[in-house]
């Protein structure tokens, strides 16, 4: 079982939900935003990202949110840099960049490249549609198209990791004359990469087609256990049966002493979420074309994405239907071994921050899940995957030294008297030796 | 979205003006329309709404017109094909459904987005339309006083904006096959509606092209309208050689909202009719 730190970095200072017209995403006026406590709020947010590597998580996390106060950070991308140069092993997701979002998807495909590069190796991509609010702020990309224009970006993206530049994509939305990625990722062929998905069955086939971590989001569990049995027969369709590390689980978690203290912390944190944070008005999350008329009678016939009004919900439902796992290190030992065994995930994508909760209650609730619960899910030692095996190439002088060859072509200049001379060496009087006139 | 095999499985249609459509292919689109009524022909192009009905103000109209209400693609019964994206698609659509019903000149209405449809098209082909009328039409920017984004609407703000909050008059336009159906069935209309006008929401090149029409043109504002602005029809007023704005006014205690259309059925036909007679196709 892997465990990934994820957070909202949210910022709390907002009217509580029924003074707010329509929705915290999209149009909630930028005037709530203290520039001041923004920069506390942010630090905070990725200070406790870096703290999971002294935490001992697997891996750590960045998401993208934009127009709100759902999340201060509107690219992925740059809080992943900013925790490459922060960390020094922990693998980083940035889950992520949403393709739309871009111009094209070379320019994500680059991004990406250099943030595997500069992590040297230890980069996670995931790759969102982008909820329904996300269309609405980002405005230029359009819901009608979001699927197929997605899936071109992704497969032109996959192909810039893998084929030799340069060459030409000719496609329906993208047409690039040089595809041509430098730098091209360390990781071979290319970073892991997860789907969030919240059960487009066309986003499940694709997930199961590549071989990608299917990363189960928020839902009710019967909905994760039908998406997830979706996926397995996908997979099926293409030869395989997916283990535990394709199935990845978002779970909002909190530990303390005991079931009542953990209650007692997180309740109305986790409450001012769900009321606040994570509800949205069915035109702001659904706009036309998002979802297919087919998807989203299954939303409404069915049950699953967001069905009924979260606000709604009572901490104990929000239990009870899987959203969060909260209590004493044994009783979240417990549930995780459940949610585990019935959606066979082997990733828990473990959300902290619960929206306002100060940020030294955060630590104390991590403390506690990486000292007492943790290691009940790891061999002994309770190493995480990046002390297992160091996922990063020739980190040393040293070890480069010991691995590297030599390239293809040197770099050259003509010096006059000389010749054509490599000047890696021509500072030194001997080495500047001509290559050829 | 199939039209014939739901049509053969569901139940039957009850709503008040609920007609069956006829069907024509054009390029091969199957097209549901509607036509009644006799003399010159007018070709009304219809907003991204209140569908599967021959409205009153079509049957007024019918009285001095031969009216043909086609389905614009991905509304009604009628299928969204994929090829069809934008209004330039939509533009050579509408030039093969008219050659397909061999109807010669033609007058042009457009509604809201038919509106903006039917700006284009008058500025596609200058010559084939006798008269040109829009009645608050989408499709220009207005920058100091954008139009309602038409995408977020929660049902009360959707009575506000497109109906000036008299919406629970009109139920009978808007209560078809049940809630949830409704519900999906408008959604998919959306789709349509989205593909066409998400972003931008306004097509800035009209701004130079209005100048080609060379249809008689009238346009119409509702005075209450709270989607489109009166810029908006104005700004069409000014830009299309030698067109007339009229502003039609609430009646009998209502504002005119958005879809005045339904409202005040006579006195919109009656604008319409006063304006086209006068340009015979002759």
């Amino acid at each position: 079982m892997e465990f990934h730190l994820f957070n909202y970095g949210a910022y709390p200072d907002i009217p509580f939900i029924d003074e707010v017209e329509n929705t915290v995403y999209i149009d909630l006026p930028n005037r709530h935003f203290d520039p001041v406590r923004g920069t506390w709020y942010l630090d905070t947010y990725l200070d406790t990202l870096a703290f999971g590597e002294k935490l001992g998580f697997d891996g750590i996390l960045t998401t993208t949110q934009m127009g709100g106060p759902v999340g201060m950070t509107p690219t992925a991308n740059l809080s992943a840099a900013y925790l490459a140069a922060k960390t020094e092993r922990i693998l980083i997701g940035t889950i992520g960049p949403i393709l739309n979002a871009y111009q094209n998807p070379v320019r994500a495909a680059e991004e990406l490249a250099m943030l595997d590069q500069m992590s040297r190796g230890r980069l996670i991509i995931g790759l969102p549609m982008g909820h329904g609010q996300n269309y609405h702020s980002a405005a230029t990309m359009n819901p009608a198209q979001a699927r197929e224009r997605y899936w071109e970006g992704h497969d032109l993206m996959v192909k810039a990791f893998t084929e030799p530049g340069p060459f030409e994509w000719q496609g329906k939305y993208f047409h690039v004359p040089y595809v041509n990625l430098w730098p091209k990722p360390v990781q071979q062929p290319y970073p892991p990469v997860w789907i969030p998905a919240a059960g487009s069955k066309i986003t499940l086939e694709k997930c199961a087609e590549h071989h990608y971590t299917y990363q189960a989001l928020f839902s009710p569990r019967k909905a994760l256990k039908r998406n997830v049995a979706t996926f397995r027969q996908a997979a099926e369709k293409f030869g395989y049966v997916p283990g535990p590390d394709q199935v990845a689980a978002v779970i909002f978690i909190h530990v303390a002493e005991t079931d009542a203290q953990a209650r007692l912390e997180a309740e109305p944190h986790l409450m001012f979420l769900m009321q606040n944070l994570n509800r949205s008005r069915q035109v702001d999350a659904f706009p036309p074309g998002h979802f297919s008329v087919s998807s989203l009678r299954g939303f409404m016939t069915q049950g699953g994405y967001r069905d009924k009004d979260i606000s709604e919900m009572t901490f104990e439902s929000t239990l009870e239907e899987g959203w969060a796992v909260i209590g004493s290190p044994s009783t979240v030992v417990d549930q995780l071994h459940q949610v585990a065994g019935e959606l066979g995930a082997g990733k828990i994508i473990h959300i902290a921050d619960f929206g306002a909760m100060p940020n030294w209650m955060i630590r104390k609730s991590l403390t506690l899940m990486a000292e007492e619960v943790i290691p009940q899910f790891r061999g002994p030692g309770g190493r995480p995957v990046w002390a297992e095996r160091d996922p990063r190439v020739a980190p040393t002088h040293a070890e480069y030294g010991a691995v590297k060859t030599e390239p293809e072509k040197v770099p050259q200049a003509r010096v006059p008297g000389i010749g054509v001379v490599d000047v890696r060496g021509a500072h030194v009087d001997e080495l500047r030796k001509p290559l050829r006139p | 979205m199939t039209a014939e095999s739901s049509a053969a499985t569901a139940p039957a249609r009850t709503w008040r003006y609920w007609t069956e459509p006829a069907w024509l292919t054009a390029d091969g689109v199957r097209v549901g329309y509607r036509r009644e009524g006799s003399g010159d022909t007018l070709l009304y192009l219809h907003g991204a709404g209140l569908t599967r009905q021959w409205l009153p103000l079509y049957a007024a109209l019918a009285r001095s017109f031969d009216v043909i209400v086609p389905e614009q693609p991905g509304f009604g019964d009628t299928e969204l094909p994929d090829h069809i994206v934008s209004f330039d698609d939509l533009v050579l659509h509408y030039d093969a459904v008219l050659r397909t019903l061999g109807t010669g000149r033609v007058h042009l209405v457009g509604h809201s987005m038919g509106g903006w449809l039917a700006a284009d098209l008058a500025v596609t082909y200058p010559e084939r339309f006798a008269s040109l009328t829009l009645l608050a039409p989408m499709g220009l920017r207005t920058p100091e006083t954008p139009m309602a984004d038409p995408f977020r609407w929660s049902e009360t703000q959707a009575d506000h904006a497109v109906f000036s909050g008299t919406a629970g008059h009109y139920l009978e336009y808007l209560q078809q096959e049940g809630e949830l159906e409704d519900y999906l069935h408008e959604y998919a209309e959306g789709i349509a509606f989205t593909r066409l006008t998400w972003n931008p929401r306004y097509d800035v090149r009209l701004e130079h092209r209005l100048a080609r029409v060379l249809a008689p043109t009238r346009v119409v504002h509702f005075a209450d309208d709270n989607f489109i602005p009166p810029a908006l029809s104005a700004r069409y007023a000014e830009l299309i050689p030698g067109a007339q704005l009229v502003t039609l006014p609430g009646a009998s205690g209502e504002p005119a909202s958005h879809v005045a259309i339904i409202q005040q059925p006579e006195a919109v036909a009656a604008l319409m009719t006063e304006h086209a007679s006068k340009y015979p196709v002759g």
